[in-house]
């Protein structure tokens, strides 16, 4: 294999940030659609159907049949997707309304600040182990190369995640108080000490795979959590990851947790004086916050790139070598893109689906819930990743 | 084209050091109170650039996670919600003015007399360490590994004296915040 120039690894580099962009805009606005649908479904409702929903040509006919047959026609369970182009348009051609009295350029940069944090996060998040594909000879500069499944898996990813994304808290403040309004402020400051706060267990939550794989690169812990133990790291470590599926609601502001929304205290919370596009990368840098909460919890939880659970890799690997088509071999017992990627989607829906179904908490509860409560779970939950690294670590 | 990105590599210092000493420039002379966290804000990543740019990895992203996650955050809501009025802040800093000016000389001296000679000469032969053992260490383990050994195994004693110290801040400010609440 051809060691590739500082040049050449730079433009796959490039290569590898195009991929993650592209990964971020394909799931964000489907995962915009799930969550109506989805949660139309959590309330008995059929949720976005009438949007570009047409009675004419062959859907037309199909569709109008079934509601005089009294059901709901299989196809306007997709029609509401078309909603999708109509949000994109309405956010890009929307009047970008620039309040009078409002620190310009701070208003300016704070949403870009909240986007860049959030999307600078994937740099370490690796999605495969080793090479995600191999380039074809004939591509000009880097033909034939390897592309690896990281854009930069180092040594020490997770605490880089950690750090970005902490980062982004300053989008939230800094919009609040770049508006020079009451609510805004309020919002800000109250979703800035809740981010804050949030962060305390949560990074103490993800010690416990730090301590059970010995490492901080993200490609490590993720393997460590998958392989490295008899099961995946989901069974050793439930309470660890319900704590920090908790406070991965919390840091991206999501229900049950969404205080800076909270629309009858606060109006819209810090983004409400913002419109437009700069409103757009509030909204996408809360949704890419999820992704990035999810592929965490799926990469250390619930055995990232690897399908088989519960160690029957050693079990179940030489069956399907020996007993089903080739074909189908190397995906079944390898490591791949395709089964973290789906992990991300079932979390993403997890998300909309907690969302449907439980309230929303008082200030004083959220702030009650992680300095009283899951701070010293997170502490009992690192001594059992101790015991357990104790007890497997032979 | 590879020669002029394998010298911007070898230059990254010098590019996120102009960076911070430009945040830190806007922190100074910044009229508003946030503009200055944000310009200290800059000067912090810039700051993590530079130690990454040095292959330190962890003290790179450690200076992320703590300087610039948490300390500054701290820094932007004292300094939102307590808005000093102009005519006060004047009069803080015009006091401080001539002392102020009187140690940067003094430091800005010190400095230049220990590092007369590595400014314009020669650069030192080794890197100074307490412990070379754990150099030599570092080369096969990774930089956090190294940190850790160096803070738990070596070092211990002194690290925990270091905590009390924090400790003591922390207790202080308990004790001050509850005087004034009696």
């Amino acid at each position: 294999m051809p060691t590739p120039t500082l040049t050449q690894s730079l433009v796959i580099a490039l290569l590898q940030a195009i991929l993650v962009v592209v990964f971020i805009f394909v799931v964000v606005p489907l995962t915009l659609y799930a969550e109506r649908k989805v949660l139309g479904y959590l309330q008995l409702r059929l949720g976005a159907t009438r949007v570009a929903g047409s009675l004419t040509g062959l859907t037309g006919f199909i569709n109008r049949n079934m509601w005089k047959l009294g059901k709901v026609p299989m196809l306007s369970y997709w029609r509401g997707i078309v909603m999708l182009v109509g949000d994109i348009l309405k956010m890009i051609l929307k009047e970008d309304i620039l309040p009078t009295k409002a620190d310009k350029f701070v208003f300016f940069i704070a949403p870009a600040i909240s986007f860049c944090a959030s999307v600078i996060v994937f740099a370490a998040i690796s999605f495969v182990p080793g090479t995600l594909f191999t380039l074809p000879a004939w591509v000009p500069i880097i033909g034939g190369l390897p592309v690896s499944g990281a854009i930069g898996d180092v040594n020490v990813g997770l605490l880089w995640i950690l750090g970005v994304a902490s980062v982004g808290v300053y989008g939230i403040v800094l919009a609040g108080w770049a508006s020079n309004s009451k609510y805004p402020l309020l919002g800000g400051l109250r979703s800035g000490a809740q981010i804050v706060s949030y962060e305390v267990p949560l990074t103490l939550s993800l010690l416990a795979p730090v301590v059970m794989s010995g490492s901080l690169q993200f490609g490590e812990i993720s393997r460590g959590m998958a392989v490295g133990l008899p099961f995946w790291g989901i069974v050793p470590q439930f309470l660890g990851f319900f704590i920090y599926l908790t406070c991965g609601f919390a840091e991206t502001n999501r229900l049950p947790f969404d205080m800076p929304e909270a629309e009858n205290e606060l109006v819209a919370g810090f983004h409400t004086e913002y419109s437009g596009m700069k409103f757009g990368f509030f909204y996408l840098a809360e949704y890419i916050n999820m992704v990035v909460v999810a592929a965490l919890a799926s990469a250390f939880f619930l055995g990232g790139p690897w399908l088989m659970p519960f160690g029957l890799h050693g079990l179940l690997n030489p069956f399907f070598s020996a007993h089903l088509p080739a074909l189908l071999v190397p995906f079944l017992c390898q490591p791949h893109a395709i089964f973290f990627v789906v992990k991300i989607i079932f979390l993403l829906f997890v998300y909309i689906w907690v969302r449907g179904t439980i309230p929303r908490y008082r200030y004083d509860q959220v702030m009650a819930i992680a300095w009283k409560y899951l701070i010293p779970l997170t502490l009992v939950n690192l001594l059992l990743a101790a015991a357990v690294r104790y007890c497997c670590a032979v | 084209m590879e020669q002029l990105l394998i010298k911007i590599g070898q230059n990254f210092f010098l590019i996120f050091g102009v960076i911070a000493l430009g945040g830190a420039t806007t922190m100074i002379f910044a009229k508003n109170a946030v503009h200055s966290v944000m310009g200290f804000l800059l000067s912090m990543l810039a700051v993590a650039g530079c130690y990454l740019s040095f292959g330190a990895e962890f003290m790179g992203v450690a200076q992320l996670l703590v300087y610039a996650g948490g300390i500054v955050v701290l820094f932007l809501f004292v300094v939102m919600l307590v808005e000093l009025s102009k005519a006060k802040e004047k009069g803080l800093f015009q006091r401080q003015t001539p002392f102020a000016l009187a140690l940067v000389l003094a430091g800005a001296v010190a400095f230049v007399g220990v590092f007369w000679k590595t400014l314009f000469g020669a650069s030192a032969r080794e890197a100074l360490t307490l412990a070379p053992g754990l150099v030599a260490q570092g080369e096969k383990l990774g930089n956090a590994q190294m940190v850790s050994r160096g803070l738990f195994a070596e070092y211990l004693l002194p690290f925990e004296i270091l905590s009390v110290i924090l400790l003591v801040a922390l207790v202080g400010a308990v004790v001050l915040a509850k005087a004034e609440r009696v």
